[in-house]
């Protein structure tokens, strides 16, 4: 039986906006095991980058609670906003791994030192580091700095950095959108190799149908649950 | 929405950005115009000494009392041509005016043209600048605070009356226009020149990495315009518009600020002038329409470069910058050392400057790009990378703060060496306690008997008198110039302690032998004196020659001046002032005054505290260097204001980065540590590096500028406190750079934006 990383109940988020409340979604469920893939779609504006902000703890639900890799985060409990946050960042800095639609590199850096950055920050040793750019194909441009290489490598970087960090869930926000579809391909199907390999859970958010089936369960955001844990099944939430 | 409007939207979003640029405009055409202004007011009362007071003769009482109106009818009744001359300074402004007869004038040739009244038989109209009528003069100086001692009247002499066509009780005396200082007035009013170069320059570039930075940001703007078809020459008659309302609503306050910021240093700038050169800072008309387009073309210049230079764009290091920064670095401080002229020493400050200015941002970035190499730690790796970034990206401002510091630096060092070494010259020539002026009209030979002959005296107490004078000396075959004279009657223990910058021995023994003559530092610079030289002396007509035994340090003012032992005075000399010094020791104050009243028969004696006139020197010499040290703070004030807003803006331009080490885990604590240690990182390398060419600064204006531009050097000191305290205040600016930033990343979103808005550069 694959160990629980993911459980999130009732979660709910409002904005406010011109003096109004905005709901961006309400109720929504979700559960993941290790080595389990859950994409999230819906149409732009239905929250599915909201919903990756709230499962990495860069920003606060209204309402419902998260479990997460034996953390527990009640948005009913006043805990200090301060003590909150240092408990997201930690998990962050160790445990999830966070991609967005740009590569997010630091330029400043060479690609190798991107990845080693992050597994240094994640406290893991820094010698593979190397290792998981040949097993993306760029390792030839280790030394290279981000504005030296074409979206789709600094997108495998990126997925190095992830992966250099050995971590137990990985968020993705739109991972391809900015790359062109055979690029986007090559790099998806690195992806989801390496989660294969690793055993990471993964939650993808994505407007791209083909990508969202390869996942093991879709969310649409307008029915709002997906439980992934041996037993249960993914729907609406209650 | 008009082209103009899309254009000028960026400072719709970035309003400080347009108010940095608006404040920077006012302050560099304020701190400008300030000096400028004084130095015009300096250049035009020089000239105006030299050329209406220089070897004209005055009317004086015999008996040594002050003239009245009724000795002016006196005289003029007896057909003398003499004119009133009342200097008062204006309640109002900076600088005195000088109260003039015109009518009186009209027997000076020319109808009195020499003082600014029209000629022929025109009533005369006298602008105040710095001539006014005598009644309005007479008016001013009723209206004085009671605590300043009213203007004396003088009266002048036209230059062919003879002595003897005076009525008795009269005699002919040279006006006093202070010594003939040379070239000494040009070079001080260069130094003037060169301190507003100096601050306008920092301005400038302070100016121009503001206005480059918001175009930087408004790059991807006009390339989109362009592709709407708008033509690359009109954005930037667009963008010379902008720049020309901006600098007109700005340098029309700026000059009025200017104008406020001179009237204000005014005072202790005037001090400077009569403490230096012995004239007064006349009252002189302000001119706006020059300055204005001055600086208006600066402003254009310094925002527009680009246009007629175009930028270019590079990662690496800029290696060729390399050969001619070096080259500048070298001949500017071969120049510094071995130039003959002000003008020349002057280049060669530029020279280092620029050199400096060029190398300092490839510097730090090249160390902090060897120290990212050398690191292990990615983390210290990134930071190292981000600082060699910002080095290039701040390069303006961060050559403009350490233009600044260093100017600060040797300013300050300058001026605590001068008021060190000041006030121990000063405790020197003042070290008795007590100085009794000999009163008008009375010998001083009987005081000076009767002196000796007290007991009191002997028990730890001494005297001697003090003779002042003029003489003439020449060395060698070269004409015989006039000089001051000093003497003491005897050369008492009160003057043992005196620096001497070379000396022969004791010089106070061979100067009681009568065998040797002592110099001041600038008649031994003037003449090119040295130990052992025989001067030849011309006292009343009487000539002697001797040897020098010593040249003294003698501060603040650039008279040459011989000493001589009161013995070798001959009899026909008139002394221009004569004085006692006295340490009463064991005789009391009453019975010295008592003493002296009998002997000289007179029924009030003025009696001086040396401790006193020394507390004042010490007033006087505070505001001496208000306009320095004033102009130096506000300077660095305006560069650390500069550098917060600029590290400010260009944080939050990489603000995604911090973002992002937040969303990879990062406590906000640690953030803040990382942006910390940046910018303080960048801010005390300036420091650093400032200090080196602060020091040099120092040596410069100790070792080469002060003895060409006054006549006499000052030791070279340094000052580790002044050091600590600049690195602290860039520590200050770097924390507040962090500070800004830290709570911009606690108000901003949590999610790091698109990487996409971001474009070249940044690495």
């Amino acid at each position: 039986m694959s160990q629980q990383v993911l459980e999130a109940r009732e979660l709910s988020k409002t904005f406010v906006s011109g003096g109004e409340p905005i709901a961006v979604f309400s109720g929504v469920s979700v559960a993941l095991a290790a080595g389990q893939s859950l994409a999230l779609v819906g149409r732009s504006g239905s929250g599915k980058s909201t919903l990756l902000n709230l499962l990495c703890g860069l920003e606060r639900p209204d309402g419902g609670v998260i479990s997460l890799l034996g953390e527990r985060f009640d948005s009913r409990e006043a805990e200090a906003p301060r003590q909150w946050t240092q408990r997201w960042a930690r998990l962050r800095r160790g445990r999830i791994g966070v991609m967005f639609q740009e590569a997010n590199l630091m330029p400043a850096l060479s690609l190798l030192d991107n990845v080693r950055l992050r597994a240094r920050l994640a406290e893991q040793p820094l010698e593979p580091c190397q290792s998981w750019l040949e097993r993306l194909g760029i390792g030839e441009l280790a030394e290279r700095y981000p504005d030296q290489v074409s979206g789709g490598q600094r997108q495998r970087a990126a997925l190095a950095m992830v992966f250099a960090m050995n971590p137990d869930l990985i968020l993705a926000d739109e991972p391809t959108g900015s790359l062109d579809r055979r690029t986007a391909e090559e790099v998806t199907a690195e992806l989801f190799r390496l989660q294969a390999e690793t055993g990471v859970a993964l939650i993808l958010a994505t407007h791209d149908a083909e990508l969202a089936e390869q996942c093991q369960v879709t969310l649409d955001l307008a029915h709002g649950a997906a439980d992934l844990t041996p037993g249960a099944s993914a729907g609406p939430a209650p | 929405m008009t082209l103009f409007t899309a254009l000028f939207s960026h400072y719709r979003r970035h309003p400080l950005q347009l108010a940095a640029l608006a404040l920077m405009i006012l302050v560099a055409t304020t701190l400008w115009s300030g000096v400028r202004q004084l130095t015009e007011q300096a250049r035009t009362s020089l000239a105006q000494s030299e050329q209406v007071m220089a070897g004209r003769q005055q009317v004086v009482r015999v008996d040594g009392a002050g003239l009245t109106v009724g000795d002016f009818a006196v005289l003029r009744r007896a057909g003398v041509c003499v004119m009133p001359w009342l200097e008062v300074p204006r309640p109002d402004a900076v600088g005195l005016v000088i109260g003039i007869d015109p009518l009186a004038a009209h027997c000076f040739g020319e109808g009195g043209a020499p003082f600014g009244t029209p000629g022929g038989s025109r009533p005369a109209r006298l602008d105040g600048k710095p001539f006014v009528d005598i009644a309005e003069a007479a008016r001013l100086a009723r209206q004085l605070p009671a605590a300043e001692t009213p203007p004396a009247l003088v009266l002048i002499a036209a230059d062919d009356t003879l002595a003897a066509a005076l009525p008795s009780g009269y005699r002919l005396a040279s006006v006093s226009t202070g010594p003939d200082t040379g070239e000494l007035g040009e070079s001080f009013l260069l130094n003037l020149d060169a301190l507003g170069i100096l601050v306008l320059l920092i301005t400038v570039l302070l100016l121009r990495s503001v206005y480059r930075l918001g175009i930087v940001q408004r790059r991807d703007s006009f390339v989109l315009l362009q592709r709407f078809g708008v033509p690359l020459a009109r954005l930037r008659r667009l963008l010379i518009l902008e720049i020309l309302v901006l600098s007109a609503l700005c340098i029309g306050p700026g000059l009025w600020a200017g104008g406020w910021l001179a009237q204000s240093l005014g005072q202790g700038f005037g001090q400077s002038l009569q403490g230096l050169f012995d004239a007064p800072l006349y009252a002189s008309p302000g001119h706006w329409g020059e300055p204005a387009l001055i600086m208006m073309t600066v402003v254009l210049l310094a925002c527009l470069a680009d246009f007629l230079v175009p930028v270019r764009r590079s990662h690496a290091p800029r290696l060729r910058s390399y050969p001619l920064a070096g080259g500048l670095l070298v001949t500017g401080l071969v120049l510094a050392l071995l130039g003959p002229s002000l003008v020349l020493l002057y280049v060669a400050v530029a020279m280092v400057f620029a050199g400096v200015g060029l190398l300092a941002p490839l510097l730090i970035q090249w160390l902090a790009e060897r120290a990212a190499s050398m690191a292990s730690d990615p983390l210290r790796r990134w930071r190292h990378r981000e600082l060699a970034v910002m080095a290039r990206q701040l390069a303006l401002p961060v050559v403009a703060l350490q233009f600044t510091l260093a100017m600060v630096l040797a300013v300050q060092a300058l001026v605590t060496t001068f008021e060190d070494t000041f006030d121990r010259w000063l405790g020197q020539r003042l070290a008795a306690e007590l100085y009794v002026p000999v009163p008008s009209g009375q010998p001083a030979e009987p005081a000076a008997r009767w002196l000796a002959a007290q007991p009191g005296l002997q028990q730890g107490g001494a005297w001697h008198r003090v003779i002042r004078g003029r003489a003439r000396v020449a060395v060698g075959d070269k004409a015989a110039r006039p000089v001051d004279l000093l003497a003491f009657a005897p050369a008492s223990s009160l003057v043992s302690d005196w620096d001497f910058l070379a000396t022969d021995g004791n010089p106070w023994e061979a100067l009681a032998r009568h065998d040797a003559v002592l110099v001041n530092e600038q008649l031994a610079r003037r003449l090119g004196v040295g130990i052992g030289d025989r001067l030849a002396l011309e006292i009343a007509g009487s000539p002697l020659a001797l040897p020098v035994a010593g040249i003294y340090a003698d501060y603040g003012r650039p008279a040459a001046e011989v000493l001589v032992s009161g013995a070798l005075l001959p009899a026909g000399f008139e002394a221009e002032f004569e004085s006692i010094s006295i340490t009463p020791g064991g005789l009391s104050r009453e019975a010295l005054v008592g003493g002296l009243k009998q002997v000289w028969q007179v029924p009030e004696l003025t009696l001086r505290d040396n401790a006193e006139i020394r507390a004042l020197a010490g007033g006087a010499f505070d505001q001496t260097f208000l306009l320095t040290r004033a102009m130096s703070i506000l300077t660095l004030v305006l560069a650390a204001i500069a550098l917060l807003i600029m590290g400010w803006v260009f944080f939050t331009g990489r603000a995604w980065y911090f973002r992002l080490l937040a969303t990879w885990g990062l406590s906000r604590r640690e953030v803040a540590a990382q942006l910390t240690r940046l910018s303080v990182g960048l801010t005390v390398s300036v420091a650093l590096l400032a200090l080196p060419l602060g020091i040099w600064l120092t040596w410069v204006l100790v070792h080469r500028i002060n003895p060409l531009a006054f006549g006499w050097s000052l030791p070279m000191a340094v000052y580790p406190g002044f050091w600590v305290e600049l690195i602290g205040l860039s520590l200050l600016i770097g924390l507040g750079i962090a500070l800004l930033m830290g709570r911009q990343l606690r108000a901003g979103a949590a999610l790091p934006v698109s990487a996409s808005s971001l474009s070249g550069g940044e690495r």
